[in-house]
């Protein structure tokens, strides 16, 4: 999986985009208007991405012990409502945490394995010119690892339909 | 740029003519250059014309996809429409000052023509037309492809258009300066680890040379977007920009690429002829294999892979932000495996039909 450009970027390019390539050619107001709004929604999910998982894990877990705490401090009331509350706090606050993501640098570490890999197959290709076959195998290894990675890359990101912009 | 258009039409018409430029537009012309489209009226004591035009500019340095030249492209075109009959547009002109249309730019005719070609396949509305536009296609490539290289190009422009130190005093040292090229820009051009299929290719096709082949003139970006088409034929082959002298097999190989990324079936005709290789071979007698073909979808791919790549570095490292450049990567994700798979990687279960594995 590419690593650079990352989706940070990539929403940048499109606010960019819209900027300088978009709204300076549109012409009626409520066009313009949509086309800032979309903007706005793309600085959104460049704001939302990187703290996403990790909200949403912490918060499950707060939620699961709020029911659980809940249900404990009502749980000697007599009554439906009561009832009710003491149930959730049984089902729902009972859930297992979730594990939270940790905010590491996996993709910088890809990157530098990347590159890694790169090197190697420089390194493999002056063994083949001179000529020790066993580089041939060395070779395939690497490339049994590329393969179905290139292969998830390309379903991963791929749109159907063709260059746009091309015949 | 109206005024600019007329000077250059003027120069090229004759002083003694009126113009008025009309409808001057941008259109999507492709992703290397800006290009325009607008109609010239001129007259000339009582005879009136309509010239259709198109303009191609170059966009700023850091965004420009092929660094290449509006003279040298001018001088190809009047040189194929000379002493050829490849279908080209005439070319009015050129102009190298930036400060005449903000940047170089040429003035050509507008082909008549369907540029949709799109339409040609996949049930699109002249698929009926795909049968003969191919083979026109495949004839106009041979016929480019078997011009004598001398008469077509006498100055030498299009032995190393972009000065990277290629050489063509023969086959191999063609093939092997080309190499030099790709590995020594390699590092500059790589923005992300993925990019790491290139370096294979390069690498891998440097030890599987495949036999050699005449140089030709080639295209140098033969692909579905680049014709234009009517009644049945190929009405302009366009966009020269990235012509060279090669082996005509690129040709081949880059078509048979942007096929794919194109979503088109032009490498399928002419199908009474068994395909366009088939049909190819039986009127040059080269013989072109599958194996080679293969090779040199790879060796294209490099080719124009290095200046995309490096404007995509561009892109990424902040010297400009054109939206373009990024959607290149993930519209040539596709190929990144067609291409490990040319290379006979382990699970791609195409080693055994392609010469270039290991």
């Amino acid at each position: 999986m590419n690593t650079t450009p990352s989706i940070d970027d990539l929403l940048e390019g499109l606010i960019f985009a819209l900027s300088d390539e978009i709204l300076p050619y549109l012409t009626n107001e409520k066009s313009q208007a949509t086309a800032v709004m979309m903007q706005s929604v793309i600085q959104e999910i460049r704001q939302m991405l990187p703290v996403f998982d990790i909200c949403i894990a912490e918060e499950h877990n707060q939620m699961t012990k709020v029911l659980r705490d809940v249900a404990s401090l009502v749980g000697s009331i007599n009554g439906d409502a009561a009832t009710r509350i003491s149930e959730r706090g049984a089902t729902l606050g009972a859930v297992a945490d979730v594990p939270v993501p940790e905010k590491k640098d996996v993709a910088g570490a890809h990157r530098a394995l990347g590159f890694a890999l790169q090197e190697t197959l420089r390194d493999l290709d002056e063994l083949q010119r001179k000529g020790f076959t066993i580089a041939d195998d060395a070779l395939d290894a690497v490339r049994s690892y590329l393969y179905p990675s290139f292969v998830r890359y390309a379903n991963t990101v791929s749109v159907e339909g063709g260059m746009v912009g091309r015949g | 740029m109206e005024r600019a258009i007329s000077e250059l039409l003027r120069e090229a018409l004759g002083n003694n003519c009126d113009i008025a430029i009309e409808g001057l537009a941008p259109i999507p012309g492709g992703f290397s250059r800006e290009t325009f489209s607008c109609t010239a009226l001129v007259t000339q004591g009582d005879a009136k014309e309509v010239l259709p035009l198109i303009i191609r500019k170059d966009p700023p340095e850091e965004v420009c996809i092929l660094q290449t030249s509006r003279a040298n492209e001018h001088e190809l075109i009047e040189s194929l429409r000379a002493h050829t009959s490849v279908p080209v547009s005439r070319s009015y002109g050129y102009e190298l000052d930036p400060d005449v249309f903000g940047s170089a730019a040429m003035v050509l005719q507008r082909a008549d023509g369907n540029g949709k070609t799109s339409q040609l396949f996949n049930d699109g509305a002249d698929v009926d037309q795909a049968e003969e536009v191919m083979r026109h296609l495949c004839e106009v490539l041979v016929e480019l492809h078997q011009a004598d290289i001398a008469v077509i190009d006498p100055r030498g422009i299009l032995q190393d258009p972009r000065g990277v130190g290629i050489r063509t005093s023969s086959w191999d040292d063609y093939m092997d300066s080309t190499f030099q090229y790709y590995l020594s820009t390699y590092d500059q051009i790589v923005y992300d680890p993925s990019s790491i299929i290139l370096l294979d290719a390069y690498l891998t096709l440097r030890r599987r040379k495949p036999r050699p082949l005449r140089l030709s003139v080639v295209h140098g970006d033969f692909n579905p977007a680049n014709f234009l088409y009517k009644n049945g034929k190929v009405s302009a082959l366009i966009d020269w920009e990235n012509s060279r002298i090669g082996d005509p097999r690129e040709d081949l190989g880059w078509m048979t690429t942007m096929d794919i990324l194109s979503n088109t079936h032009v490498m399928d005709y002419p199908k009474k002829e068994g395909g366009f290789i088939s049909y190819y071979n039986k009127l040059t007698g080269w013989d072109v294999t599958k194996e080679e073909v293969d090779y040199f979808t790879l060796f294209g791919s490099a080719n124009i892979g290095v200046p995309v790549q490096s404007a995509i570095y561009r892109r990424i490292a902040g010297e400009h932000r054109q939206f373009m450049h990024l959607y290149l990567i993930q519209s040539s994700a596709p190929a990144i495996p067609s291409m490990a798979q040319l290379l006979g990687y382990p699970g791609s279960n195409s080693s055994e039909t392609t010469g270039a594995s290991s």
